[in-house]
């Protein structure tokens, strides 16, 4: 242990007296205070702050990333390249020691450089509207939209597998199916899904839908519903009418006495736009589950959906710090893997192959996604090869876009433990692991020594 | 018979990307070191004795056969707590200074921060480094990175220290510091394995020698056997009257044996050190390494710890003395000095630095009031050897850019 720390140590007198870590802070450190005073956004308040903090936090998500993709590789090939190694791996330490010292060494430097330059953004952030002279309304605004991390709540997912299977039959035993050559089986089923999908976001005249939600703690005494509407025929006014329902589900489905205050509204409003309805957080009963209804009311002579994004229950969940921390955790994590990755890469490769290994995997996952869908339509052609080679490696690639911190922070959405968990589990404990056993494994079998003779 | 190092047909081939054998760096080589022996291991540019080390120390894998080192594995942490290795040249990072170096070395071994900080001390004053102890090793000349690496090598009282080329770089003094070193470890009962292609060394310091020629031992044995001439013999007197030298002469011709007559030549290293130790009278600063002809106490220790005590009552300075005499010829410091004086002076300087260094890893107080002692005499000596390194250690900026750019 005494053996990891001492290596650790070193390491990090690496990093800064080799000026590789001196260069990186200082740019931080200018161009943080810089991007502070010179963003606008909107020119409001809000935009001002959203454009900061997405900027900073994403500008120094991207430096450190490369820091500790350079000061990985750079710390263990340099001791191979100038022997150091021989000095080193001769003493009372094991070889996957020396790796596990480096590793602690970089994530040592990681956690100090990134809770330095993440308290710089949060200074900046809390200070901003003190520099800026906010108004009143703007402060508001703020304080219900950025300093807090709320809950999004959308529709539940809904299996429509059963539904779309027993359509099919039913069209097949009719005889109303699309003769073979100008659909396939699979279009015909994607077609009849889209349309059940839609079937559950549809309410027909007088016709009511409801959406039931668990763990709703919400920290503040107002919620809101946010929401958009589309309909089959426009109306000549643009506007619906529509009754809304928030709280307790048993009086809406079962007509039971609420054991809360409902909160139930009329309202007429225009159609293809957002609107947000406030009400009161004390509608939703102690155990956490509640409803959210809408009907579609007989005054309106239109079917009424809601797009795929159009219904949103926003709560505040957090507070904007702890959301905060828990956003520079997410970078912690990509920090941990790319060190992870750098450390593996540089023991079988020279430092110039390395880094543009190690680059290379850093874009392809900040586009995971991307790639995992392009692979996969690609994919459909060849699917055995696939399924079984690309696809697995697809795979392993890290999610940076999926457990994106500013995509959280700035609209200030709750990043809820549960996604840092599955962060953690999948990049930290599963992905990094892989690369770093591997690490040790390589470097355990190979000849430390160059061929001299 | 236990050996300290031990090979079994150890064989290095080194292939080409295909795997066709390329050359045969070590051809099955089966080596013995004995426990608390000396061994060269000599041989021209590579002959595989580099190779064969690596092997030793898991470096490099052999391509067949094994290695047994102090009846072990290499590779494996307890067998590496008891070895020292100094490589062919000393890698060390750029960017630490002397001091942060050693101790780096002493983290490694595990050493607990109180005998860490002594042995370090000790290691930097016998290497002559404490003036340059907080300069970054970067900076340092071939020299003087050679005297940290031997310091490094020596942090954990090894007790098998491989050294390959130990004296390369090294000016005179320092090459006879070494093998003092040596000689001195040995009595102590360690096991030294010396790679070597410097003949002169080999000869002073080897009980046994082995010569690799083409990765194969081409000879192996006792240095006093392979090399005395059992057909010839040498009387050395002090200076006698001519008259008695032909009285010698007659004698010998009565034999019929054939006899040369001639003042025995100094070595050229015992002038050399005589020059400089004269030149040290003056006090010159220097950049560079001081020499000395110190060894770290705990190198010297013979006791174990608790006994340190009772060594320091009952008058340690006579045994020390006893003790000094080696092979080599001790150095002489004052050009006038009868051989006794210079026994008295060595002994002082190596018993003060014993008393003082020895002692702090069994009591707190007199230790101090020693170390400021040593300390002082230690800067005495300093000062007078300072020239030393303007003569012998050309530690001039075209050495160390030479280094930055083979590094």
């Amino acid at each position: 242990m005494r053996g990891i720390w001492a290596v650790a140590k070193n390491t990090v007198k690496q990093a800064l007296r080799m000026k590789i870590a001196v260069v990186f802070i200082i740019l931080l450190l200018v161009l943080l205070p810089v991007l502070g005073i010179t963003t606008t956004g909107d020119e409001t308040l809000k935009g001002r702050l959203q454009t900061f903090v997405s900027y900073g936090l994403s500008l120094t998500s991207l430096l450190l990333c490369l820091l500790t993709i350079i000061v990985s590789i750079y710390t263990v090939t340099s001791d191979i390249k100038y022997r150091q190694i021989y000095t080193v791996i001769t003493k009372p330490i094991r070889r996957f020691q020396f790796l596990l010292g480096k590793l602690f060494g970089i994530m040592l430097l990681d956690i100090v450089l990134l809770m330095l330059f993440s308290s710089v953004i949060y200074i900046f952030a809390i200070y901003m509207p003190k520099f800026f002279k906010a108004t009143e309304d703007e402060i508001v605004q703020v304080n219900n939209e950025f300093y807090t991390a709320r809950a999004a709540l959308t529709f539940p997912e809904v299996d429509v597998s059963q539904e779309v299977e027993e359509r099919y039959k039913a069209l097949e035993k009719t005889g109303r199916l699309p003769s073979e050559s100008d659909y396939t089986r699979e279009q015909v089923i994607a077609e009849l899904t889209a349309q059940a999908k839609l079937k559950q976001r549809a309410a027909d005249v007088g016709q009511a839908l409801i959406w039931e939600f668990d763990n709703v703690r919400p920290l503040t005494r107002s919620m809101f519903i946010r929401f958009k509407y589309d309909v089959a025929v426009t109306p000549p006014d643009m506007q619906v009418y529509g009754r809304w329902y928030a709280g307790d589900p048993r009086y809406v489905k079962t007509g039971e006495q609420p054991r809360t205050e409902p909160f139930e509204k009329i309202l007429k409003r225009s159609v293809q736009t957002f609107h947000e309805i406030e009400f009161p957080a004390d509608v939703v009963p102690e155990d956490g589950h509640m409803a959210v209804a809408f009907m579609n009311l007989p005054l309106n002579r239109t079917s009424i959906t809601f797009p795929r994004d159009g219904l949103v229950v926003l709560y505040k969940a957090d507070t904007f710090t702890a959301n905060f921390i828990r956003a520079v955790l997410l970078i912690l994590f990509r920090l941990i893997f790319l060190a992870c990755l750098g450390v593996l890469t540089s023991t079988f490769v020279s430092f110039p192959v390395a880094i543009l290994v190690c680059l290379v995997l850093f874009s392809t996952a900040a586009v995971s996604n991307f790639v995992i869908e392009s692979f996969d339509s690609l994919g459909s052609n060849m699917s055995v090869i696939y399924s079984y080679s690309i696809k697995w490696m697809i795979r392993l690639l890290p999610q940076f876009d999926k457990f994106n911190p500013t995509s959280f922070i700035v609209p200030a959405r709750l990043l809820s433990w549960p996604i840092i968990a599955q962060c953690a589990v999948f990049m930290v404990f599963i992905k990094s692991s892989i690369l770093l056993i591997l690490a040790f494994i390589i470097f355990g079998c190979r000849e430390i020594a160059k061929i001299i003779v | 018979m236990e050996y300290a190092v031990e090979t079994f047909s150890l064989t290095k081939i080194f292939s080409d990307w295909w795997g066709r054998a390329k050359v045969y760096a070590v051809d099955d080589l089966n080596l013995q070191v004995r426990q608390n022996e000396v061994f060269g291991l000599l041989g021209p540019n590579g002959s595989g004795k580099t190779t064969t080390i690596k092997m030793l120390l898991g470096l490099l894998h052999p391509t067949k056969g094994k290695s047994l080192v102090l009846r072990g594995d290499g590779k494996d942490p307890r067998i590496n707590s008891r070895i020292g290795f100094l490589p062919e040249e000393s890698y060390l990072y750029r960017y630490l200074n002397a001091r942060e170096t050693l101790d780096f070395y002493g983290r490694l071994f595990g050493l607990p921060a109180e005998l860490r900080k002594i042995r370090v001390e000790a290691l930097l004053d016998m290497v002559g480094l404490k003036a340059v102890a907080n300069r970054s090793v970067g900076t340092f000349s071939k020299g003087m990175a050679r005297r940290i690496g031997l310091a490094q090598a020596l942090i954990n009282d090894p007790e098998l220290l491989i050294l390959d080329e130990p004296t390369t770089g090294l000016d005179p003094i320092g090459t006879r510091q070494i093998k003092d070193l040596i000689l001195k470890l040995a009595q102590r009962g360690k096991t030294i394995l010396l790679c070597s292609h410097l003949l002169a060394d080999v000869e002073d310091v080897c009980d046994r020698i082995a010569i690799l020629y083409g990765g194969k031992i081409q000879t192996q044995g006792q240095v006093r056997e392979l090399l005395q001439q059992t057909n010839k013999i040498q009387i050395t007197t002090d200076a006698i009257s001519d008259a008695t030298v032909k009285k010698i002469e007659q004698l010998i011709k009565d034999e019929e044996a054939e006899c040369e007559i001639a003042s025995p030549l100094d070595k050229l290293e015992t002038f050399f050190i005589k020059t400089i130790a004269a030149a040290q009278q003056q006090a010159h600063p220097t950049s560079g390494a001081v020499s000395t002809t110190k060894i770290g106490a705990f190198l010297a220790e013979e006791t174990p710890v608790e006994k340190i005590l009772d060594k320091l009552v009952s008058a340690p300075v006579a045994e020390e003395s006893e003790r000094e005499v080696s092979i080599t010829e001790q150095v002489v410091y004052n050009d006038k000095a009868t051989p006794v004086h210079n026994e008295q002076l060595l002994t002082e300087l190596t018993g003060s630095t014993e008393t003082s260094e020895s002692q702090p890893a069994v009591e707190g107080q007199k230790v101090e009031e020693k170390q400021i002692e040593s300390q002082q005499s230690h800067r005495e000596g300093q000062v007078k050897k300072d020239i030393l390194d303007r003569l012998t250690d050309p530690s001039n900026p075209t050495e160390q850019d030479k280094q930055t750019e083979n590094s």
